[in-house]
This record gives C-alpha cells, sequence and structure tokens, in this order.
C-alpha cells in the first residue's frame, strides 16, 4: 500500500438507531433490536409468519429529509432511502457535504445483497396479483442494485467512480475494499464506502425461513443454544480519505483503514469453509502487519448459524494459533440482527467505536458456551481493552469471504 | 369518473414529489423537474384510477404544467362523458 487511508465520517441506521453515535451507544449498553415482527404478504400470500427481525426506526429519514428534501429521497426503494441516511450523517461528519471535493475526485461504493425487494414484492403483488394491465413504471429504477449508489451520487453532487458490490453478506465489505482500492489507485481521494440492505419483506423473509437459516426467536452467536440468525435492515457508511487529503483540510481523522484480505471457498453455495474463511482473515491481518499484535479486536461475522459460528472460531485459530484466545472477539449481529449486504460496514462502525473507546461491547442472548467455539467471546458486560487495531469479518452464502483491518 | 384539476394537481405533486404550491399553471415542466419517468408514472396511476389509458407517445408537444393539465383532464372527462 503507497497511501494511508483515513476514515473521516460514520453514518449508520439500523434497529438500535439513526446514527453511528446511537448504535455505538446501543451496543455498549447492551440493548438488542431484535424483536418478533409479523410478516403479512396480503391476500395472495399463505397466512402470515411471525419471525424474529431488527427493523429501521420509524422516521429514520427525518433528518436527512429536513436538509435534503424529498426528491430523491421519496423516489427510491427503502434500501437506497436507508443509505443516503447513512451516506448524509458519513459526509456531514466529514464535513463534506457541499465541499468542492465531492466533484471530481470522489467515488461511492456501497454493498447490497439484493436491491429494491420492497418495491419488487409490491410491483409483483400489483402485476400478477392485483392484474394491473402495466408493471409500475418505476420498478426497474427502484429495484437496480445500483439505485442506492446512483441516489447517493445524485444527492450529493459526486461525480467520481461509483457504483455497487454484490456478495450477499459480504457485500459492504467488499464495497469498503474497492473503495479504499479507488484511493490507492489514485482514482480517487475521497471513497464513501459501505452498504444497506431493506429485505425484510414478506416473500424474502419466507424465503430465509425455507432455507432453515432464521433463529425461532433471537440471534445467540457462539451461544451452544443458537438456532439461526435474525433478518435485520439498516445501513452504514464510512468516509475513506487520502490521509495526506484529509490532514491537509484539517478533518477530523476518526481511524485508518488499514487493508483487507478477500478469498473464495469455491466450495458450496451455503456451508463455508474453513480454508476460504481464515485465508480471507489471514490475507487482512498481513496486510495491515498485526498478527503479532498483544491484543486484536476481532468484530465476528457471528451470525448465530451453528456452521458458521464453529467455523468462524476455527478460522481464529488457523489465523492466530497458540494466540487466537488473546484476541476478544465480539458479535453485534445479536443486538443490531444481520443486515446481510449492510452488516460488515455496520460492524466498521462500532468496532471503530470501540476501538477509540477502549471498550468491547458484550455478545448478547447469550446462553451457553459451545465447546466447539473456544474463542474469547467477550460475554456480560463492556470489557475494557488495549486493542488498537481491529478485524471486521463477513463470511457470505456462495463462499464470499471479506475481512476487514482497521485501526484507530 | 371525472378527474378535477385539484386531483390532478394532488397527483402530480406526489408523483413526482415537487410541493403542491409551486405547481402553478404557467410553470414550465423542465423548471419543476418533472422528467419523463415522472409522466409516465402519473400515466400509470391515472390509468389504475380512472380507467383511461394515456400513451406518452400519444401526448402533444407541451411546455407548461397548464397545458398538461388541460390536455389530461380533456383525455380522462371525455371518456368518463
Amino acid at each position: 500500500m503507497s497511501r494511508r487511508i483515513a476514515v473521516t465520517g460514520l453514518g449508520a441506521v439500523s434497529a438500535l438507531g439513526a446514527t453511528a453515535a446511537a448504535n455505538w451507544q446501543a451496543v455498549r449498553e447492551g440493548r438488542c433490536g431484535i424483536t418478533l415482527h409479523r410478516f403479512d404478504g396480503g391476500p395472495y400470500a399463505p397466512e402470515p409468519v411471525i419471525i424474529p427481525a431488527a427493523l429501521a426506526p420509524e422516521g429514520f429519514s427525518a433528518a436527512a429529509e429536513a436538509r435534503l428534501g424529498r426528491k430523491i429521497l421519496g423516489s427510491v426503494d427503502r434500501f437506497a432511502q436507508l443509505a443516503v441516511c447513512a451516506a448524509y450523517e458519513a459526509l456531514e461528519s466529514a464535513g463534506l457535504v457541499d465541499h468542492e471535493a465531492l466533484a471530481e475526485r470522489t467515488g461511492v461504493v456501497l454493498g447490497h445483497g439484493q436491491g429494491g425487494q420492497e418495491t419488487l414484492e409490491k410491483s409483483y403483488e400489483r402485476y400478477f396479483g392485483l392484474r394491473s394491465q402495466r408493471m409500475h413504471p418505476a420498478t426497474v429504477p427502484k429495484i437496480m442494485v445500483s439505485g442506492a449508489v446512483s441516489a447517493v451520487a445524485m444527492q450529493f453532487g459526486i461525480h467520481g467512480p461509483v457504483f455497487a458490490t454484490s456478495s450477499a453478506c459480504a457485500s459492504s465489505a467488499h464495497a469498503i475494499i474497492q473503495g479504499a482500492g479507488l484511493i490507492h489507485t489514485g482514482l480517487a481521494d475521497v471513497a464513501v464506502v459501505g452498504g444497506s440492505e431493506a429485505i425484510a419483506t414478506p416473500g424474502c423473509m419466507s424465503g430465509w425461513q425455507a432455507v432453515q437459516a432464521l433463529a425461532a426467536q433471537t440471534c445467540r452467536p457462539f451461544s451452544k443454544d443458537r438456532d439461526g440468525m435474525a433478518m435485520a435492515e439498516g445501513g452504514a457508511v464510512l468516509v475513506l480519505e487520502d490521509y495526506a487529503h484529509a490532514e491537509a483540510r484539517g478533518a477530523e481523522i476518526l481511524g485508518e483503514f488499514l487493508g483487507g484480505g478477500m478469498s473464495s471457498d469455491a466450495g458450496h453455495i451455503t456451508q463455508p469453509s474453513l480454508a476460504g474463511t481464515s485465508a480471507a482473515m489471514a490475507r487482512a491481518a498481513r496486510a495491515a502487519g498485526l498478527l503479532d499484535d498483544e491484543q486484536v479486536l476481532i468484530s465476528a461475522h457471528g451470525t448465530g448459524t451453528p456452521l458458521n459460528d464453529r467455523n468462524e472460531a476455527a478460522s481464529i485459530h488457523a489465523v492466530f494459533g497458540e494466540r487466537a484466545r488473546s484476541h476478544p472477539v465480539i458479535a453485534t449481529k445479536s443486538a443490531h440482527g444481520h443486515l446481510i449486504g449492510g452488516s460488515a460496514a455496520l460492524q466498521a462502525v462500532i468496532a471503530l467505536h470501540a476501538l477509540r473507546e477502549g471498550a468491547a461491547p458484550p455478545v448478547l442472548n447469550f446462553n451457553a458456551p459451545d465447546p466447539e467455539c473456544d474463542i474469547d467471546l467477550v460475554v456480560g458486560q463492556l470489557r475494557p481493552i488495549t486493542a488498537r487495531r481491529a478485524l471486521v469479518n463477513a463470511f457470505a452464502f456462495g463462499g464470499l469471504n471479506a475481512s476487514l483491518a482497521f485501526a484507530a | 369518473m371525472k378527474v378535477t384539476e385539484a386531483q390532478l394537481l394532488d397527483m402530480i405533486a406526489e408523483e413526482a414529489i415537487i410541493d403542491r404550491a409551486t405547481l402553478k399553471r404557467e410553470a414550465t415542466l423542465g423548471d419543476l423537474g418533472i422528467s419523463s419517468l415522472d409522466v409516465i408514472t402519473l400515466l400509470f396511476e391515472l390509468e389504475e384510477k380512472f380507467g383511461v389509458v394515456i400513451e406518452e407517445g400519444d401526448m402533444p408537444a407541451m411546455t407548461t404544467l397548464g397545458e398538461m393539465v388541460d390536455y389530461l383532464m380533456g383525455r380522462i372527462n371525455a371518456e368518463a362523458a
């Protein structure tokens, strides 16, 4: 890496709150945003289902709408609204809204597992169910996966490289690495990176239920009695910036992106592989040069599924060997649920807060240790840490893995 | 079912996400930021609500909001008559 990359802005929206600070405050206090919700697919669907989920709070877009208006926010799908709101907070905190740097030398890279699922389901109900004569004309522009990055670029006048990444649950991790790449290669000075997701819709929730990935009550990462993940909606955005560029304009530097590691299992479409996940972690750790750190904060992918958590614990051992138990492991999906494409970015936002405060938030809903997950899991209460650097894991369906390294 | 000018303006404000108070008859579609996609979406909603099929390609060239409102009211209310 030739150019150092600063983090100069953070934004987040999830069930835990509509700002990055609110999300951090909730996890440090051990508040859980996952509750049971009723998903009703309407007159053309089977009986409604009740499933745990973590939904974005009512009025999450109010602050952004007050400043930006509704012209763009009102015309895009919910997943893009979440992205614009998180991007607004991140750019505002970076001091970059209406800044000249946003013109040619800024990029946007956001990750999403899917696009406008809510729009798709409503349009399909109207067309196939109610037999409307035509499909709603806004369907295509609202469902495209790149709809969110386009909305962010239009909203803030960003004319540099703008594109979306999609790698299921690792989408925003890949987005962050690609955004950093724009700065490394000199294609941009600033990269607005992260991701969002809004697939807690009746049709999609039924799909996740069918694949038997969802918990019955809540998400319990690494707990012996864990039984699955909890779907969530939300978005999180980081402003990455060439370090010298940030210093020259006097920006507050919130942290540093040290590098990322990516790998593909090339194995099974849903089952993780130890070789694949540990390769991504090892590549990120080597890129950051943190393998010999006395303590590294590990923000686990930690979905709460039996397969992921066992494999992830083994990956931590594969990467750190005898020192595996030296590193505190957090699993914040127990609080904010699984934002799919937005998860890694939200975990990055939380990890940066944890490093800055020197405190690791506890894994929630934890009942009993699993002998097959022999790691130093942070449970019970907020724990003081000495780690100055963190790894953030994202291991997706389809064997697409990415791990991110940050310092604060 | 007939449509009133007020109803039509409400729908234009909603579909194009424009402050209703700024919708003056003499304002141009360009100045109001009403795009082709906004017009197509409005026609879709009008079709759903009033049962009148209006193709964008059949519409005459028009510049102001007043011209569009008059045209759409004429088409819908002629079929409802």
